[in-house]
């Protein structure tokens, strides 16, 4: 899982709330590319939202992270997220890593105007105000906004897809390296998310823009990453390039998952949601935490944990069994057309 | 919207208005009552039956041999001018009574609020931040306990302490007897002397409830998602606690605040009574005591008026300090 010019390398993130008996973030390690769209997918309670505020140093309190993050500036000097003072913290997060949250509603102080918010993110950064506003003014525009509507409205004037990009606008305002956003359409209908996906693209192309996209809704994200990971019980088990993760996935979870994706052709029977539940963080099986949902589970997979194997070139799965996944569990979709099925999905 | 404005304006004016028809009605109705006994002990005095009329309508500014409609439009009239006819038991005009002791009452019901206010959102908002600590556990077992004590027993108590037994302050009065009515430092500095005690009895039971409202507001609002955006974005912690934490837990006690001010004037009743402060609940009570209807009518006139306006400046603001509500919504303050 090594890429050639990271910007963040994670090597065993951890995130525990109890002092390390249970972790609700499990030793993950990870790799982002300069400039890469990377998507990761996961249902509720798998650890998404951690391995996002891991990336900032930014887990609500009382949980503790370990492990190291290291973010390789673009002048090709090095720093560890989680050595960083108070200061410098403050400094790096949102100048150099800034962050998009799910339900941008309630992201705004509500007696406060959009562009109080811009202004005040300026001024804490000691920025100059003048130009970062001009700025704030261009970036609402390439979100289709009207900037001088929007910064001089309250936050419950605008509508809800309004907000979002006022939010992607106010997080790209002291332009910053990486955009990690967290299930940031949720929220949102199906034409908001997709318009919102579009706006995404065109983002990270003009500025250049290294992007973590987190959400539950694998289709949605698949139309717009360039590499894909999905998480489970707390961990990583899958991570490759975009076509690989969907027509070629290893692990019999990626592929379940797949095949339980709601489409509009499908028929009923075709869809099939994955019997079970995911485990929470008290009782994560031994072995591999997936097995006692898994069709294909040996004792091997009971006793113990896969380790990340590479599979193909840039695609490594951590499972026992992922060259009997491909073929053991049938993908429905037809695989030819190498796109995933547009779903009516999403919602959480 | 300015509609609006009309609409809620027509009502104080309205409101005023029928409470002081109820004001006319309750001394018409009343079976017997004062006017009917004074003259009766005027007529045995031997004192010619016209004066006696003359003398009644000049106290209530109601002839009581005039149509009753013709009464109700004279007592009407003379409250619209700030006539309240003549004290009975007082011998003066009760518009000057009131205006003497208005000043006082205001001045403490206005500070101890103020001060109730600003020392519980101090306090709530401390115990918010420090959620869960012994300081947040104990302060909120003591603000329960300030509020299950009346005021009056605080003010009963005090007095005892703090005049009878250490003869720290005065036991009674506005200003020490012998201090000139004007405006100079002796006096200013005995006004403040006499109202400390009762500032004081009528602020501390308050404290708690404004506390605990505060804390819980607060500790709401530090949930909110848009306070942790606010630190990841960097903002200075002070910043934070002010615009962000504070101003929004702050918000919804506005209202409680200006509604508070109104009736806390009529808690003075009793509490001017223990000081023998001389405001306007201790003049209503002694007009109570002595059948005094003129006065009594006039002091029930003035708080309701007083609680009218405070809605009403409560209704025409609000909308201006939370840009969330607007006015004429249907989110009336009260």
């Amino acid at each position: 899982m090594t890429t050639d010019d990271p910007i963040i390398e994670i090597n065993d993130a951890a995130v525990t709330y109890d002092g390390g008996e249970t972790f609700v973030l499990d030793h993950v390690s990870m790799s982002i590319e300069r400039g890469e769209i990377l998507g990761i997918v996961g249902e509720s309670g798998s650890g998404k939202s951690m391995f996002a505020d891991s990336m900032l140093d930014a887990i609500p309190d009382p949980g503790r992270l370990s492990g190291e993050i290291r973010y390789h500036r673009d002048d090709g000097t090095t720093v560890d997220v989680l050595e960083l003072s108070d200061d410098e913290l403050r400094e790096f997060r949102w100048e150099e890593v800034s962050m998009v949250f799910q339900g941008a509603m309630s992201s705004f102080n509500p007696t406060m105007k959009i562009g109080g918010h811009f202004r005040e993110t300026l001024k804490a950064h000691d920025a100059d105000v003048t130009s970062g506003m001009e700025f704030a003014r261009e970036l609402l525009s390439d979100l289709y906004l009207d900037p001088e509507r929007v910064l001089t409205s309250y936050p419950h004037e605008l509508s809800g897809g309004m907000q979002q990009r006022a939010l992607i606008a106010l997080s790209l305002v002291l332009e910053p390296e990486v955009l990690v956003m967290d299930e940031p359409t949720a929220a949102l209908d199906l034409l908001m998310q997709r318009s919102i996906l579009t706006l995404l693209e065109d983002l990270q192309e003009k500025y250049d823009l290294t992007m973590v996209f987190i959400t539950h809704d694998l289709p949605l994200v698949a139309e717009l990453a360039d590499r894909m990971a999905v998480m489970y019980a707390f961990q990583l088990i899958e991570v490759g390039d975009r076509e690989q993760l969907i027509a070629n996935s290893g692990h019999p979870y990626t592929r379940a998952l797949l095949n339980a994706t709601p489409d509009i052709e499908a028929s009923l029977e075709e869809m099939r949601p994955i019997e079970g539940q995911s485990p929470a963080p008290i009782n994560v099986p031994q072995g591999c935490a997936f097995a006692p949902r898994c069709p294909l589970a040996t004792e091997e997979c009971r006793v113990e944990d896969p380790v990340f194997t590479q599979l193909d070139d840039g695609h490594a799965v951590a499972c026992h069994h992922a060259e009997d996944a491909r073929d053991e569990i049938a993908l429905h979709f037809d695989r030819s057309e190498e796109t995933v099925p547009v779903s009516g999905g999403g919602g959480s | 919207m300015s509609n609006y404005y009309v609409r809620r304006t027509a009502r104080v004016f309205a409101t005023i208005f029928a409470v002081a028809t109820l004001t006319f009605g309750l001394i018409r109705l009343l079976p017997g009552g004062p006017f009917t006994q004074l003259r009766a002990q005027l007529l045995r005095q031997g004192v010619p039956a016209s004066e006696v009329d003359a003398r009644i309508s000049n106290l209530q500014n109601i002839d009581p041999n005039a149509p009753l409609w013709r009464q109700y439009l004279d007592y009407m009239g003379a409250v619209a001018q700030g006539n309240f006819g003549e004290s009975i038991s007082l011998g003066e005009p009760v518009a000057q009574v009131i205006a003497e002791a208005v000043p006082w009452t205001v001045f403490v019901v206005l500070v101890s609020t103020i001060l109730m206010f600003a020392v519980g959102i101090f306090l709530g908002s401390l115990q918010a931040y420090w959620e869960g600590s012994r300081f947040d556990k104990a302060f909120s077992g003591l603000s329960i306990g300030l509020m299950s004590v009346p005021f009056y027993v605080v003010a009963v108590i005090s007095l005892y302490v703090f005049a009878y037994q250490w003869g720290w302050l005065p036991t009674a009065g506005t200003v020490g007897t012998n201090v000139d009515k004007e405006l100079s430092v002796p006096f200013v500095l005995s006004a403040l002397e006499h109202s400390l005690l009762p500032i004081f009895s009528y602020t501390l039971g308050g404290i708690g409830g404004q506390a605990l409202a505060m804390r819980g507001n607060s500790i709401q609002v530090l949930g909110n998602d848009y306070v942790r955006v606010a630190r990841l974005r960097g903002l200075p912690d002070r910043r934070i606690a002010t615009r962000y934490v504070a101003r929004n837990a702050i918000l919804p006690m506005y209202t409680g605040f200006l509604l508070l001010l109104g009736f806390r004037l009529s808690g003075t009743v009793i509490l001017e009574q223990i000081f023998s402060y001389t405001g306007l609940g201790y003049y209503m009570f002694a007009a109570l005591k002595a059948n005094d209807y003129p006065l009594m009518m006039a002091t029930f006139l003035i708080i309701t008026v007083a609680l009218i306006v405070g809605v009403y400046i409560a209704d025409l603001t609000y909308s201006k300090i939370d840009p969330r509500i607007s006015a004429g919504g249907s989110d009336e303050a009260y």
